[in-house]
């Protein structure tokens, strides 16, 4: 099955390169992932405890890292043996794309599982597999949108319209223009310290972007990949 | 109970014991010391085993053993085999490859046993097999029938080049192709017949018991025929000489063909008991049930038929390709060939057929007999071109049927079948009756009314059950005869024991094989007890399956039961000093003719025994067997009649009516007939509408648990309209036919049939699910709109 995914993410492309490649990041971000290890610039193991429907086991998943292009994308293949669980492999295309100060990734994952994983889960891997992709990517934007910060993005999103709708309600009609101007600078502010966070955070040398990639896609794809029918 | 002869409605005596809970399946044995077996299979459809590392199960607790395949083969236990020789038209035999009960070098359908652990408890073991861990080359696989016989296929065997069993063929095929070269019509049509998993309601177990002291193994299974398995497990996988080895089918819940093969989790249950000294038990979870069970049919074909300008046959040419797995199960080989193209005339005087048969191996479950087992398969390619043909031609297929019946028998077809009896026309016009076939146009056009669509579809079937004569399938590569033997043993106070070799998992045996010496003593039925499933108990056997009970397995009764009253008779005679040619057998007693005299059965039955005043030179006691080898096969026919109503916007069907007009011949308990039809067709509707075992391309079973692999349930069907015809079976001394297979076998085109009618579309693939028929029927809800 093929399985396709798009996420932005809140910080420069650099930054999320660097973050794939990072194993502490990746370890926190994936979802169930026990240990994670990089062996060398291309390869990664991991242990990750995925559940599809009725089968739960523990992968025992390697990832290899292949046509590298950083920051803009890499290949990522990879096998998750999860014993009588049964076992996963595939592989993704995954992209980055500058967008503004953000980053969009898009991944195309083909994944095929066997054993009770394919007998029990089929129908349910394209949605264990998707829900995984979004556990991780959410736990990874959130990840590196909070580095040195206490605020997430919601928080941001969230303070910034209240001040705009205090500013509106104080000063309407007849400031009203104002207001949404100071209310736009205001965001704008807020996204620029938002970035020279992240950055901050890239700068702390993550090792090769790709391997994150490689595990999310491990994770994510594997996981995902492996429950996608 | 009474007196319940034949055609009596008795109520099964052996519900009793299901119905309360109270029957002893191969799982409710327990005996002292026992070990649970789990076994570890591959997720993979075909990979090379390069390494397995047991180390840490065996430290798991409880552990006592894991075996693998090197210790089986060290061992001596034999490959398991095909039983029924196949040969090419080239005349090479069929290509067979090794299939090993544990495979520990290259495995070849996902699910396949690597490896077992022996450990105290049933968890123990799961735990454990879960630790062994199996290193996998992973090799490319080949799912399809398609594609297994296509230039550069993986292959699957050494043994099968190109991973052909056999190209076999049956028929004139010059004549054929003469036929249709000079045909005024040809339909021609291309059919798959769906794979389909048995699921029956109890799972294959095991419970392997070997007696070190005595060097004998007893063996509870879950077995369709007890002795077939003692033979090959003894003749060819040496687990021990017969005399050595016991093996019990005590009640079995449900079996639908896929219990009369002998599987690896039995052999290597007596195996593994002898290894590790301790009795050794398996239970099948559902899971591998689905994995390992013999699955059913999977063909695919392309029929012709071609016709006069009368619309009378003149020639069928048929070309399969059947998929039977990644091995060859035990009469896998015959079902694609003698039990499928030898039906492919059907009801129908058709001068030539020609069918092609090539059987492949693909990284699969293995395919053996299922329910109807070839015949449905056979029924399906001619009823549904039977129903093309007619709307082709702008014949209703009623009358496109009768034009082309067999009125007179025997009739000799052109592919090996001799009818013996039939009245095809008597179940056409009772079917039609019943469905009220003429007034079907006034229901369409009313269903229309409520933006419904309609359709009739016909099933005329013919079948042939009870295998033989035990001569002829040996000639045509049967590795066994197809007899079966009975016992009857009169105790000494009158009550009766019946033995027989036949098998009673579902059929009601104890309770129609009483009614037949009720019928002939006058006896209660509580009076007689039916034995069965043990080779200790009864000396030989062939087993339950092909509808054989009644014709081959009650006959051989009969022929005891006739040797048993020949005896009495004549003990009464002695003692009633008459001719023995006066005695009559009336209500449990005998009676010397025009006269009040008479002995019950009982004082015949204890003179027998106390042997004080028996005729000169006569043995003491009444007991007597009988083998009974058929002159034939029987040929249960009817027609089918199914409307169903389809909903265009869902694509859901409807069965509004079923009716089923069967000629089983003589019955001997019309309940449980009844019953068996109702079963039968309710699997060929799960059949037709629903059920699909459904392969990825990497080999994995995607429907391997009742989440994805949709069994008929109650709400699926309708309530069934069934009426009986009745010819004489001549072949056999009650006249029987088989009732058993009967309803899988004939409903599934009558279902294809009706909906095709109903969408105007006639290219439709079973199962015919709601998606399917949706998109099948955009083309005449177009129409319907313009």
């Amino acid at each position: 099955m093929d399985i396709q995914g798009e996420y932005r993410i809140p910080a420069s492309r650099e930054t999320v390169w660097a973050a794939l490649n990072d194993p502490d990041i990746l370890r926190e971000c994936i979802p169930g992932c026990d240990t994670l290890e990089k062996t060398d610039d291309t390869h990664m193991q991991a242990v990750v405890t995925a559940k599809v429907g009725p089968v739960k086991a523990k992968f025992t998943g390697a990832v290899t890292l292949e046509d590298l292009n950083p920051p803009e994308s890499y290949r990522i293949v990879g096998e998750g043996k999860g014993g009588v669980a049964g076992f996963a492999k595939g592989g993704a295309e995954v992209r980055l794309a500058e967008d503004g100060a953000e980053t969009i990734l898009t991944y195309v994952a083909n994944a095929q599982v066997g054993g009770k994983l394919a007998q029990l889960g089929s129908r349910l891997i394209d949605s264990t597999a998707r829900k995984m992709a979004d556990e991780f990517f959410g736990a990874f934007s959130r990840r590196l949108g909070a580095v040195d910060a206490p605020l997430s993005d919601d928080d941001l999103d969230a303070g910034v319209m209240e001040e705009a709708r205090h500013i509106a309600m104080e000063d309407a009609p007849y400031h009203l223009a104002e207001a949404i101007e100071d209310a736009e600078e205001a965001i704008e502010r807020r996204v620029h310290d938002a970035e020279e966070k992240v950055e901050v955070a890239a700068g702390r040398g993550v090792l090769g972007g790709p391997f994150v990639w490689g595990l999310i896609a491990l994770a994510v794809i594997i996981a995902a990949l492996a429950l996608a029918n | 109970m009474g007196v319940e002869g034949i055609g009596a409605r008795a109520l099964r005596k052996e519900d009793k014991r299901f119905i309360t809970g109270k029957g002893k399946y191969t799982d409710d044995m327990v005996l002292p010391r026992m070990t649970y077996a789990a076994f570890v299979r591959t997720p993979h459809a075909h990979a090379k085993v390069t390494n397995i590392d047991a180390s840490a199960a065996l430290d798991m607790p409880g552990v006592e053993a894991v075996l693998t395949g090197h210790e089986l083969v060290a061992d001596g236990i034999g490959n398991l085999i095909c039983g029924w020789m196949i040969h090419s038209k080239d005349g090479s035999p069929m290509n067979m490859g090794a299939w090993r009960a544990l495979e520990s070098e290259t495995v070849r359908f996902a699910g396949q046993a690597v490896a077992v652990v022996i450990a105290d408890t049933q968890a123990q073991a799961r735990d454990a097999a879960d630790q062994v861990v199996v290193d996998y080359e992973e090799l490319p696989v080949v799912v399809s029938t398609t594609d297994a016989l296509a230039g550069g296929a993986p292959q699957l065997h050494p043994e099968a080049p190109g991973n052909l069993i056999y190209d076999w063929d049956i028929g004139d095929e010059a004549a054929t192709n003469a036929a249709l070269s000079s045909a005024a019509h040809i339909t021609r049509l291309e059919i798959d017949n769906n794979r389909l998993v048995p699921n029956p309601m109890e799972p294959r177990a095991a419970l392997a018991d070997y007696d070190a002291a005595e060097e004998h193994y007893t063996l509870y299974t879950t077995s369709q025929n007890p002795h077939v398995a003692r033979l090959v497990l003894s003749a060819f996988y040496n687990v021990a000489p017969e005399h050595k080895l016991r093996v019990i089918a005590p009640d079995v819940g449900g079996g639908f063909g896929s219990k009369i093969f002998i599987y690896p989790e039995e052999i290597v249950a007596l195996w593994a008991s002898k290894r590790v000294g301790r009795p050794v038990k398996w239970v099948s979870d559902r899971t591998e049930a689905f994995l390992t069970d013999a699955h059913g049919r999977d063909h695919k074909t392309v029929a012709e038929l071609a016709t006069d300008a009368n619309g009378k046959i003149t020639g069928f040419r048929v070309q399969t390709v059947a998929n039977l797995g990644a091995y060859m199960s035990l009469f896998s080989s015959s079902v694609p060939t003698y039990l499928y193209a030898t039906l492919l005339s059907g009801q129908y005087d058709i001068p030539a057929i020609h069918a092609n048969v090539k059987a492949v191996y693909t990284n699969t479950t293995p395919v053996d007999a299922y329910r109807g087992a070839g015949r449905p398969e056979a029924t399906f390619v001619v009823e549904r071109i039977m129903e093309t043909a007619a709307r082709e031609l702008g014949l209703s297929p009623a009358e496109f049927r009768r034009r082309n019946f067999i009125r007179s028998f025997p009739h000799q077809t052109p592919v090996i079948m001799c009818y013996d009896a039939g009245d095809y026309d008597s179940s056409l016009d009772a079917a039609l009756k019943a469905i009220d076939y003429d007034g079907f146009p006034v229901r369409k056009a009313e269903a229309a009314s409520r933006g419904k669509l309609r359709g009739m579809g016909l099933s005329c079937y013919i079948e042939a059950c009870g295998i033989a004569p035990s001569a002829a399938v040996g000639s045509l590569g049967a590795g066994v005869g197809l007899w079966e033997s009975a016992e009857v043993r009169v105790n000494p106070v009158g009550t009766i024991e019946v033995l027989t070799g036949s098998h009673s998992h579902g059929q009601g045996h104890e309770t129609t094989f009483a009614q037949l010496v009720s019928e002939r003593f006058g006896v209660d039925t509580n009076a007689v007890a039916i034995v069965h499933g043990d080779t200790d108990k009864v000396q030989f056997g062939m087993g339950t399956y092909g509808s054989r009970s009644g014709a081959v397995g009650m006959s051989a009764i009969v022929k005891a039961l006739d040797k048993v009253e020949a005896k009495a008779k004549k003990i009464a005679a002695h003692l009633m000093e008459a001719s023995e040619a006066d005695i009559q057998i009336e209500g449990g007693e005998l009676k010397v003719a025009g006269t009040d005299k008479k002995l019950t059965f009982t004082e015949v039955a204890l003179a027998a025994y106390t042997a004080h005043n028996l005729p000169e030179g006569m043995e003491p006691g009444l007991k007597e067997g009988a083998f009974y080898d058929p002159t034939n096969f029987t040929f249960p026919a009817g027609t089918y009649a199914c409307e169903v109503e389809v909903d265009p916007d869902t694509g859901k069907t409807r069965i509004v009516k079923f009716v089923a007009a069967d000629d089983f011949g003589k019955i001997i308990n019309p309940m449980i007939v009844e019953g068996q039809v109702h079963g039968g067709l309710t699997q060929g509707i799960g059949q037709a509408l629903l059920e699909n075992a459904v392969y990825d391309e990497a080999g994995q079973l995607l429907a391997a648990s009742y989440m994805d692999y949709a069994m008929p349930r109650a709400d699926d069907v309708p309530s069934y309209e069934l009426y009986t015809t009745e010819t004489a079976c001549p072949g056999n001394p009650l006249g029987m036919k088989g009732c058993g297979e009967a309803g899988a076998i004939g409903s599934p085109p009558a279902v294809i049939n009706a909906i095709t009618d109903a969408i105007q579309n006639n290219n439709l693939a079973m199962p015919a699910t709601a998606e399917r028929v949706w998109r099948a029927s955009r083309g005449v809800m177009a129409q319907a709109a313009e």
